[in-house]
């Protein structure tokens, strides 16, 4: 796998990540059933989705 | 003010910023300190920002303000302020029974390993009718399975009031029924006055000093 493959995953990995923590910013100031789910449904999997993606990346990376 | 949602959110802010900072530089990964940096980034933080979050918005979830924030709770909420002592609810939010501010959670949890996620589950299965189904009229909801004494007995087995009453004694075997769910606290005709929303508007209501004063 290419540098360049390999940092354009990091790069969606880290967006997916990012976008997650991003929603998860938005729900926190509320306090409302809305939140509890966009928290749980949205802001979590896409965080969780991310990390999975990095911790994948790792594992599959092959060192020359 | 409660400092926790606020520090929270730093956190998280925090986290999503060196998160970025990793999307928008992969090639910091090329040497050894940026793959620490991107693990942290990617890995550490989130997971203990989504952590500190779940455990923020579980907690939340158990509060009086939150289960009344849907419209169709509201009735069930004003029947915690009804001025008669046969409203069960209402006997223990106004005397604090049950702490005021986690006064639905208190009573409509199961006391079970897994009672506190099962009401959560079903909480979003509420948010989802409330606003992509058809929400029922406040009298017409009911609960999921009848009232189990656990829920009573959790905070009432043991206590001298309840096992020394004269009518829990009205055949000898009646706190061993009640204990094994065999006779039911609200609905064998003892303590079955309990939300009765639909008579809510016949009710006269407790309004509680400002302050405690």
């Amino acid at each position: 796998m290419t540098a360049t493959v390999m940092e354009r995953r990091i790069r969606l990995s880290g967006l997916l990540v990012v976008v997650g923590l991003l929603l998860q910013m938005l729900t926190l100031p509320m306090t409302h059933p809305l939140a509890f789910v966009g928290f749980i449904l949205l802001g979590c999997p896409l965080v969780a989705a991310g990390m999975l993606f990095f911790l994948y990346l790792l594992v599959s990376h092959e060192t020359p | 003010m409660n400092t926790t949602p606020l520090i929270l959110i730093s956190f998280t802010a925090i986290a999503a910023a060196l998160g970025l900072l990793t999307a928008l530089r992969p090639e910091l990964t090329r040497v050894r300190g940026g793959k620490i940096f991107a693990f942290m980034a990617l890995c550490i933080l989130p997971a203990l920002a989504m952590w500190a979050g779940v455990n923020e918005h579980l907690e939340r979830s158990t509060s009086t303000q939150f289960c009344l924030s849907c419209h169709v709770m509201a009735d069930f909420g004003k029947s915690l302020y009804v001025d008669d002592k046969s409203y069960i609810p209402a006997v223990h939010f106004q005397n604090h029974f049950v702490p005021p501010d986690h006064a639905c959670f208190t009573c409509h949890t199961d006391y079970t390993l897994f009672g506190d996620y099962k009401a959560k589950w079903r909480g979003v299965h509420h948010v989802l009718v409330e606003y992509l189904g058809t929400i029922p009229k406040p009298e017409d909801i009911k609960l999921y399975t009848a009232y189990n004494n656990r829920e009573c007995l959790h905070c009432h087995a043991g206590m001298r009031k309840y096992e020394e009453t004269s009518s829990h004694h009205k055949n000898p075997e009646m706190l061993a029924q009640a204990a094994s769910n065999q006779l039911s606290c609200i609905s064998s005709g003892c303590h079955d006055t309990v939300h009765d929303v639909a008579n809510l508007k016949d009710a006269t209501f407790w309004t509680p000093k400002e302050n405690g004063k």
